[in-house]
């Protein structure tokens, strides 16, 4: 099964998509996409890793390139998040030369769709706050917008979390004990 | 409580008038004696690291307004950061706790709990 799961910033999607791989099968992959940018960056990880430390998950750090990504076994993955995904993959780090990512993340989701029995993709709603962006950051939502798009066609259900509950918004979810709080 | 949500004016305080609350019924961004308190994504903005402590006079509420702030791209400063995420935290804590979630589009009330 595939799940994208979307939603605002702390809406409770970590904790709904780890609930939710929680009840599928084992292994379960955690693949956390995140740079550790200072101390509200490692903060931000420390509290993630915090959350799902008794969760049985096995954690792989990929800020990139998912597409070479190797699961040693057959079983479920997390992916978190996109929003981090499309930035490192458009940004350069160093001379923050853009380009467009698109087409190589949708190879690493199909590549990673390929390895295991259950993918759940974290994402999140950037595009509603209607504000005057800058260049870049229009070309970022604009990337970001196409990818949720896609991967929303592509996968079984999709669910938006608003304020700790999930709202299915295309086909079914898991039944799973989930706390947002 | 009613926990109602929404983006900035999608209909939240149009929605409570027609369940019979005036605009009298309702505080704007304080805790007092009316049964309504609104605006509370801007209570969270004066202290967000302390937010938290509104959680139990809120809970006293009949009917609990916030803004849905954690749309959009992520904000520039630490505090604009820190003020989405906590609003965040308070509403899933407020939805928590709330008998009945409401949320607002385009002025159309979808219930999400309750």
């Amino acid at each position: 099964m595939r799940i994208l799961i979307t939603g605002g910033a702390s809406s409770g999607k970590s904790t709904y998509a780890e609930a939710l791989a929680r009840g599928l099968c084992a292994p379960r992959y955690y693949i956390a996409t995140m740079r550790p940018y200072g101390e509200e960056g490692l903060a931000k990880i420390r509290r993630h890793r915090a959350g799902r430390a008794d969760k049985g998950f096995i954690t792989i750090e990929r800020d990139t390139d998912i597409a070479s990504l190797s699961l040693p076994a057959r079983g479920t993955a997390l992916l978190e998040c996109m929003c981090n995904l499309t930035a490192n993959e458009m940004f350069d780090e160093n001379t923050f030369a853009m380009r467009d990512p698109y087409d190589d993340i949708m190879a690493g989701v199909r590549a990673l769709e390929a390895q295991c029995a259950h993918l759940i993709v974290v994402t999140n709603e950037i595009g509603c706050a209607g504000c005057a962006y800058d260049e870049p950051t229009k070309r970022y939502i604009d990337v970001l917008g196409r990818l949720n798009q896609a991967l929303a066609a592509r996968f079984d259900s999709v669910c938006e979390l608003v304020c700790g509950i999930p709202v299915t918004l295309k086909g079914e979810l898991p039944c799973v004990p989930f706390d947002p709080s | 409580m009613l926990f109602v949500t929404g983006g900035a004016s999608s209909g939240k305080r149009a929605y409570l008038k027609t369940l019979g609350y005036a605009d009298e019924d309702m505080a704007d961004a304080v805790i007092d004696a009316r049964p309504v308190v609104y605006n509370v994504q801007a209570m969270a903005a004066r202290d967000p690291e302390n937010c938290m402590e509104l959680l139990e006079a809120l809970l006293q509420k009949e009917v609990v307004v916030c803004d849905e702030v954690g749309g959009g791209v992520i904000p520039a400063t630490p505090r604009e950061r820190a003020i989405r995420e906590q609003t965040g935290r308070l509403s899933i804590l407020l939805a928590q706790s709330a008998q009945r979630v409401v949320r607002l589009v385009c002025g159309v009330p979808t219930v999400l709990k309750g």
